[in-house]
């Protein structure tokens, strides 16, 4: 199931892969906005931290792609939009519980890093033009570094286990 | 009309569903729905019922109505008459839906009026904490069933298509622009249009609900070359609710009948064609 639909990677324009990156940052940090939201209201206060870190994270990635794309084409209309994005980069509802712990939320990033990493790969060889190629290969190379980076904090995180289980609601007969 | 993003038909009502729900995934899909239909939020009106899913008119910009347990579908019928220009869609969950408001679905769907029913079929009761529901599976052990369910579950697909629907589907969040397609397209149908949406409980659910599963397990209409257009092919596939996850459209009306508000319309076009009529020349007519 491709996380990129309406997008024809043969004749995609470094304008519209800039834009495309753009994007897939921008949907990344909301979802880890709303993440933290979530967790906040769910009383998971220390992964709610942490994925509003993950979402200032996201967003200084957006910035800087944003920042090239405007000295490039400045005000050029994008022909990308939200609409052809499904979680490229951005880690999945289902991911996230109540009273999870920090290794788990690691890992719910190390998934959605793995993830944008996947769609660049499968991207690339479909992509002609050069420019496009030598930034999709970057952002995935980039991708690469995150995923290091992730698995190094894990390797320092406690094992501890997962406490989402032991907070959550029995059922009850009503 | 300038077309709205996504992000305008999201309130900022911050969700209280459990972290997880798949209830998050259906309404992102709703806004972009919405957002590629390019209404705007004034003239949408969502109903509900009560339950976890039935939250849903809060957390979107257009007006919303969350009403009484099991009967969101007679009033947003009313709602959709009194102002047929508001796109009415209708959201609730299986016990809602199948339970209590059972019996408003054979009228609906036969009435026919222009409104879109989602039903998030998480086969639970969940928001009054894990009991079964109508579709819970037959054997399930729940609180109110500690023994398991005696009961065969009802078919959501079936009844639906079996009451005459002119457009039935069903999704998963696991398939999300499968899903957003399916609900754009419900709310596009000029008619009564059903979509069942599998969308699993987090907290009560079972594991074999979640959507890990569903990716596992889920089966596009369109990779067994279903026409969606054959009815009883629609039937026969439907049965298999429980058994497979089906996603996709199961049948769409090739020639929509005209929808009851605008049946209703015509006539009220037709009666006043006629030369007014004292009121108690009507009245003597009962």
């Amino acid at each position: 199931m491709t996380p990129v639909t309406g997008i024809d990677f043969e004749r995609i324009s470094l304008c519209d892969a800039l834009d495309l990156a753009v994007l897939i940052e921008e949907e990344a940090r909301d979802r880890y906005r709303e993440l933290a939201e979530q967790l906040a209201v769910h009383d998971t206060p220390e992964v709610a931290d942490f994925f509003a870190r993950m979402a200032r994270i996201e967003e200084h990635h957006r910035s800087e792609l944003l920042e090239r794309r405007q000295t490039l084409f400045g005000s050029a209309p994008s022909r990308v939009s939200r609409s052809n994005l499904f979680d490229v980069e951005a880690p999945e509802y289902e991911q996230a519980r109540a009273f999870m712990g920090v290794r788990q939320a690691l890992e719910t990033v190390l998934a959605a890093e793995v993830k944008a990493y996947s769609f660049f790969c499968e991207a690339l060889p479909r992509v002609k033009d050069p420019e496009s190629k030598t930034l999709f290969e970057e952002l995935r190379d980039e991708e690469v570094q995150h995923q290091s980076m992730v698995k190094a904090e894990l390797a320092r995180c406690p094992d501890r286990p997962d406490d989402s289980e032991a907070y959550a609601d029995d059922p009850v007969a009503q | 009309m300038t077309a709205l993003a996504a992000a305008e038909y999201k309130s900022p009502l911050k969700p209280i569903w459990c972290p997880g729900c798949g209830d998050y995934g259906v309404v992102q899909a709703l806004y972009r729905a919405l957002s590629a239909i390019g209404r705007a939020p004034h003239e949408i009106a969502f109903i509900s019922g009560i339950g976890c899913s039935s939250r849903i008119p809060g957390y979107t910009t257009a007006y919303g109505f969350n009403t009484v347990h099991g009967r969101a579908l007679p009033i947003a019928q009313g709602v959709k008459l009194a102002n047929p220009d508001l796109l009415v869609i209708v959201a609730g969950g299986d016990g809602d839906g199948f339970s209590i408001g059972g019996g408003h679905v054979p009228h609906a769907i036969r009435r026919n009026i222009d409104i879109t029913y989602l039903v998030m079929d998480n086969q639970v009761y969940g928001l009054t904490k894990g009991q079964l529901s109508p579709t819970s599976p037959r054997g399930l052990k729940t609180v109110t069933s500690p023994l398991g369910s005696l009961e065969a579950p009802i078919n959501p697909l079936l009844t639906v298509l079996a009451y005459g629907a002119g457009f039935v589907a069903q999704a998963t969040p696991a398939d999300m622009p499968g899903m957003t397609a399916l609900i754009e397209e419900a709310i596009r149908y000029p008619g009564f249009s059903f979509v069942n949406i599998q969308s699993p409980c987090i907290t009560f659910g079972e594991e074999e609900q979640q959507l890990k599963a569903h990716k596992a397990r889920m089966t596009p209409l369109a990779s067994l070359g279903h026409d969606p257009s054959n009815q009883l092919a629609a039937l026969d596939l439907a049965r298999s609710y429980g058994a497979e996850l089906h996603t996709g459209v199961f049948y769409r009306n090739p020639s929509p009948p005209p929808s009851y508000d605008t049946l209703v319309r015509q006539r009220e076009t037709e009666l006043q064609r006629g030369e007014p009529r004292p009121r108690t020349q009507v009245l003597e007519a009962y």
